[in-house]
């Protein structure tokens, strides 16, 4: 029984990391209905800038704030040509063309970084373990959760306190009235790409931390961020945060007791929830019919 | 003899040619073949997308239940071609049977994203039963006999036994859009509410949908799996192939008749001919993506077919007529 | 709005035609650049996209320059040799497609490639079906000259069964018996698995701890942290490429690789250079080694030409040294193209009769033959140390070679193989 402690820590830290690959997504997903395919591939993008950064000799705390940062710009080009006429039409479209987009970004950086593997370390200051007590945990694991606390602080003050995120959450709700009401929604969608973005770029600098960087990197988080979104509810911060929480348990237990169902049991969960509810535990009813 | 008739039969012969212009042209027997399979799983994809208005990215699961089923019967029970094909439908069909009733209860992303899950939920399984499927190392199949014993399937012959199962495809495919059934479909697609309004029982007509569709799917996988001899999880049963079907429709133009295998030709040829010219094919691919949504979302048919002002297409996203499925309202009618 | 020269329908099945006649079109003309009449054509079947690009890319390398130091000779039978290369993206259908297409449409006489099993055994079929020679560079499955072996079919890469025997015993002897596994749950991981169960049966051992990871672990986490309570002797990873990367960054962070000793049947250079140096450690087979005697040989003239020329001409654009699959893409064509020469003909029966059971001296220590019995190459393979920065001369020097396994010593014998494989030539 003492390994169900550490696997249930485990599966609590994973879920936190889960959670930062898929609260940008879902902010995308519930403003403008945008499915983005291409989300992994901004977070490589972010981990390709990192590395890049750190190769010409700033440290990675510059490269954790400046890659996402430069991955945003890029974003924010891709949103004015490409995502912006697809506003009000069948999510199918946003679909197929982020999917497109996620084939040429990972083909891009064949070409610019190569297909082998870079190698990519955390600072040595966020190197080492923790001893606590029943287990010895990565310290750079711990900073994942620390940032996911910080970002998601962040975020809720964004949205809840500025008058900014006020009009963000009201154009949510009525998008129609807000534009009536004299804002500029193309420029508040703009911005909320841009800002779903840059918590990918953040998740994506962290995760190159843990994995490989290479063109196929950002492939395999994309599943489990939608994975996310869906069980959490769309456009829900305590959604995002439960439901990456949920996949983690989930995913870390079943190592415990039938290893062969732990990648699957996220999809499986998936299934229950839009079958049952599929607004998600948290969301809002209706965005998607 | 309508000037559609002839064009159809123009078409038809140019196929039947294809073998003997195959050198001149430099597009073999084996990627025709593939295009026009592939053609069959794209319909299968059109009648849910363009006709219902679901988005159809679980469609991968029934063209793989069709591979699979088809292979396993060919290696365990030894049958013969009509067999094979009968137990690729076999699979698709029971597969619709088990993640149907799930599926037609949702509408929209959700009905999309659902069967996304479940695919991925057989992906797994394939890819988890080892001894069964070979698991990640796929499993080969052999081509059975047609009729006779002797009579085994080189290139040639199996590029025109693709093209009859094409044909018969896309005339069964016309019957039933054409039919009140399909129309039913469309009037679904164009407002669900309406419909049931009007005492009919929309569920059951996109549950009949859903296993058309997998039929289709399963027949494709099943004879796709004969053409390339082998089979494996991340072809046959993985999400981003449900795109590609997806793909191809869309840009042959969803919710036409045709679209679907001017779709799959571009694709299938296209991708096959930029491939060996670059390994940065996959551009192109995506940028074909880009385009496609951007430029012309009706499809090649589909734009045609509006500028000349016919009737409105099937999943049109112009269309005046087509309004958001209220699913909500669905819901509570359960 | 509607023309009524032309009816609608018409017009649209007309375009619809004329854009697949033009897609069907195109590919007439364009123009093969160089392409001489009497060539000979091999067909190169690789990833070029996907997690397997790299190792396919170097692969091609050393195709490369067997056929580059070939038709510096003249060629093979007085004609050129040509390569004309396809991606299969590690997709078996793919391969299976592209196989037909190059021997079909592109007249090549031989193929050579593919890294996956998948597509190893997809391409095996598929050549076999058309009667083609086919060698499997870099795919290891067991089944390529186990149950699925054909006449046709030559594999130059060690099998799983061939690297699990040459590191189990240097493990155990340097380490001891109490093993933990961490194992890929699919055919390749369960091929290992039970390559190591066999060697641990005969050498008394236990496995402490056992692991399957299915397909998609990228966190290898909640099977790290079981690790320490099952107090191993050693950890075998048994993962390769990406997950390799991954699974040996996330050790580290866990703080194992400074407490237990990590090794393995198979580690390669490609994903080495994608760990940071504090990751790059441990024990591990491996198939080929461009900087130590022992896996050269000394004073083998061919293979230092090798490494020469490679420097010569590659390392500048590669940023790396040749790996195990130059090596593995070397030696194909090299052995594919002497067996033409011997047979005097390009056809794939009598070629395959000139290359199997011939000995021959290569760019490896001791020489290498294909067997018989089953087409696989019975060469040497190494156990080597990974040195996290390299040599002072060469930071990309990180496998310090320890010790070198005979053939023999590590593959099943021709009487058990017999069990398994049943090859038959065409009558």
């Amino acid at each position: 029984m003492e390994h169900v402690a550490p696997e249930l820590f485990n599966g609590l830290v994973l879920g936190a990391f889960y959670a930062i690959v898929a609260i940008g997504l879902s902010l995308i997903m519930n403003l403008t209905g945008t499915i983005n395919m291409a989300h992994g591939s901004f977070m490589t993008l972010a981990g390709y800038f990192a590395f890049a950064l750190i190769a010409r000799g700033t440290n990675f705390w510059f490269a954790l704030l400046v890659a996402p940062l430069l991955a945003v710009l890029v974003a924010i080009i891709v949103e004015r040509t490409m995502i912006r006429p697809l506003y009000g039409r069948d999510p199918v479209y946003s679909l197929l063309l982020t999917f497109g987009l996620s084939l040429i970004a990972e083909e891009v950086f064949h070409i610019v970084w190569g297909a082998n593997t870079l190698p990519f370390a955390p600072p040595a200051a966020l190197g080492g373990t923790v001893a606590l007590g029943f287990m010895n945990f990565p310290t750079y694991r711990l900073f994942i959760v620390a940032v996911l606390l910080l970002v998601f602080g962040l975020l809720a003050l964004f949205l809840y306190r500025t008058r900014f995120g006020l009009r963000l959450r009201a154009a949510v709700q009525d998008s129609e009235m807000i534009a009536a009401l004299g804002t500029n929604t193309q420029v508040l969608y703009t911005i909320n790409f841009g800002l779903g973005i840059l918590l990918a770029g953040i998740a994506g600098v962290l995760a190159v931390g843990l994995l490989g960087l290479n063109p196929t990197t950002g492939n395999t988080l994309l599943m489990p961020a939608f994975v996310t979104v869906i069980i959490g509810g769309m456009g829900s911060l305590y959604g995002c945060l439960v439901g990456g929480v949920l996949i983690g348990l989930a995913t870390s237990l079943m190592t415990l007791y039938v290893p062969a169902a732990s990648e699957v049991v996220m999809y499986i969960l998936m299934a229950i929830v839009l079958t049952i509810r599929p607004r998600g535990l948290f969301g809002e009813e209706g965005l998607f019919g | 003899m309508t000037p559609g008739r002839i064009a159809t039969l123009a078409a038809v012969a140019l196929l039947a040619l294809e073998p003997l212009l195959a050198p001149y042209i430099k597009v073999d027997v084996t990627i025709v073949s593939a295009a026009l399979l592939f053609a069959i799983a794209a319909m299968s994809a059109n009648l849910l997308l363009g006709y219902t208005g679901l988005p159809p990215f679980g469609n991968a699961a029934f063209f793989g239940l069709g591979s699979y089923g088809c292979a396993l019967s060919i290696k365990y029970l030894h049958v013969h071609f009509v067999g094979a094909i009968l137990f690729g439908l076999l699979g698709a069909l029971l597969g619709a049977l088990l993640i149907g009733p799930f599926l037609v209860r949702r509408r929209g992303i959700y009905f999309g994203l659902l069967s996304i899950a479940f695919g991925q939920v057989f992906y797994f399984i394939a890819y988890r039963l080892t001894d069964v499927t070979g698991g990640e190392d796929g499993m080969s199949v052999s081509r059975p006999y047609l009729v006779f014993p002797s009579f085994t399937m080189k290139e040639t012959a199996f590029y025109y036994l693709s093209l009859a199962v094409f044909v018969l495809s896309i005339l069964a495919f016309k019957l039933i859009v054409q039919s009140p059934f399909g129309r039913t479909l469309v009037a679904i697609r164009q407002n669900e509410l309406r419909v049931r309004y009007l005492g009919l029982d929309s569920n059951r007509f996109v549950f009949a949908a859903i296993l058309i569709s997998a039929l289709f799917g399963g027949l494709s996988g099943a004879m796709s799996a004969m053409l390339y001899g082998f089979i494996a999880p991340i072809t046959s049963l993985n999400w981003t192939q449900s795109g590609d079907f997806v793909l191809a429709t869309i840009l042959g133009g969803a919710g036409t008749i045709w679209g679907p295998l001017i779709g799959s030709i571009i694709y299938v040829i296209g991708r096959d001919i930029i491939s060996t010219i670059t390994p940065y094919w996959q551009i192109f691919l995506g940028a074909l993506f880009v385009a496609c949504v951007l430029g012309f979302p009706r499809g090649i048919l589909g734009t045609i077919l509006a500028r000349f002002g016919s009737a409105p297409v099937a999943n049109d996203p112009e269309d005046p007529a087509r309004t958001q499925s209220p699913a909500i309202a669905v819901e509570h009618h359960g | 709005m509607s023309n009524p020269l032309i009816d609608r329908r018409t017009f649209v099945k007309g375009a619809g035609l004329g854009a697949a006649a033009i897609v069907a079109g195109v590919p007439a003309f364009i123009p093969r650049l160089g392409e001489a009449a009497d060539a000979i054509k091999i067909g190169v079947l690789e990833p070029y996209t996907g997690t397997y690009a790299y190792p396919g890319e170097n692969e091609t390398i050393g195709i490369q320059m067997a056929i580059d130091a070939w038709n510096k000779r003249g060629g093979v039978l007085g004609r050129p040799i040509e390569i004309i290369k396809e991606d299969e993206e590690s997709k078996p259908d793919v391969a299976a497609q592209k196989a037909r297409k190059l021997v079909n449409q592109d007249k090549c006489v031989a193929l050579i490639g593919t890294v996956s099993s998948g597509s190893s055994l997809s391409v095996q079929k598929a050549s076999a079906d058309m009667g083609v020679l086919f060698f499997a560079s870099g795919g290891h499955t067991d089944d390529v000259t186990g149950k699925n072996c054909t006449w046709n079919t030559f594999r130059t890469c060690h099998s799983t069964w061939m690297e699990a025997h040459a590191t189990a015993y240097t493990l155990a002897k340097k380490f001891g018996k109490r093993f933990y596994f961490i194992t890929p749950d699919y055919a390749f991981g369960h091929a290992l698995q039970t390559a190591f169960d066999d060697v641990i049966k005969q050498i008394g051992g236990t496995t402490v701890g056992y692991d399957l990871t299915p397909l998609g672990t990228t966190d290898f986490s909640s099977y790290l942290t079981k690790v320490p309570a099952a107090k191993p002797d050693v950890v075998v990873v048994l993962v390769q490429g990406d997950d390799y990367t991954n699974c040996m960054k996330q050790a580290d962070s866990f703080g194992l690789l400074k407490k237990f000793p990590f090794g393995g049947p198979q580690v390669e250079l490609e994903p080495l250079y994608g760990l940071p140096a504090a990751a790059r450690t441990g024990y591990w087979g491996i198939e080929w080694s461009y900087s130590s005697d022992l896996a050269l040989g000394k004073g083998n003239k061919a293979a230092h030409q090798f490494v020469a020329d490679y420097f010569a001409h590659y390392l500048n654009s590669q940023k790396k040294p040749p790996t195990a699959r130059e090596c593995f893409g070397y030696v194909s064509i090299d052995r594919m193209l002497a067996g033409m020469a011997a047979a005097k003909s390009t056809d794939s029966v009598k070629v395959a009769r000139a290359i199997e059971g011939e000995k021959f001296q290569s760019i490896f220590a001791d020489g290498g033959y294909y067997r018989r019995e089953d087409h696989q190459l019975m060469w040497p393979m190494w156990v080597a140390e990974i040195r996290p920065n390299g040599t002072p001369q060469d930071p990309n020097d990180l496998l310090d070679v320890i010790a070198k396994h005979d053939p023999d010593t590590i593959e099943q014998s021709v009487a058990e193989k017999a069990k398994i494989c049943k090859m038959a030539y065409p009558s």
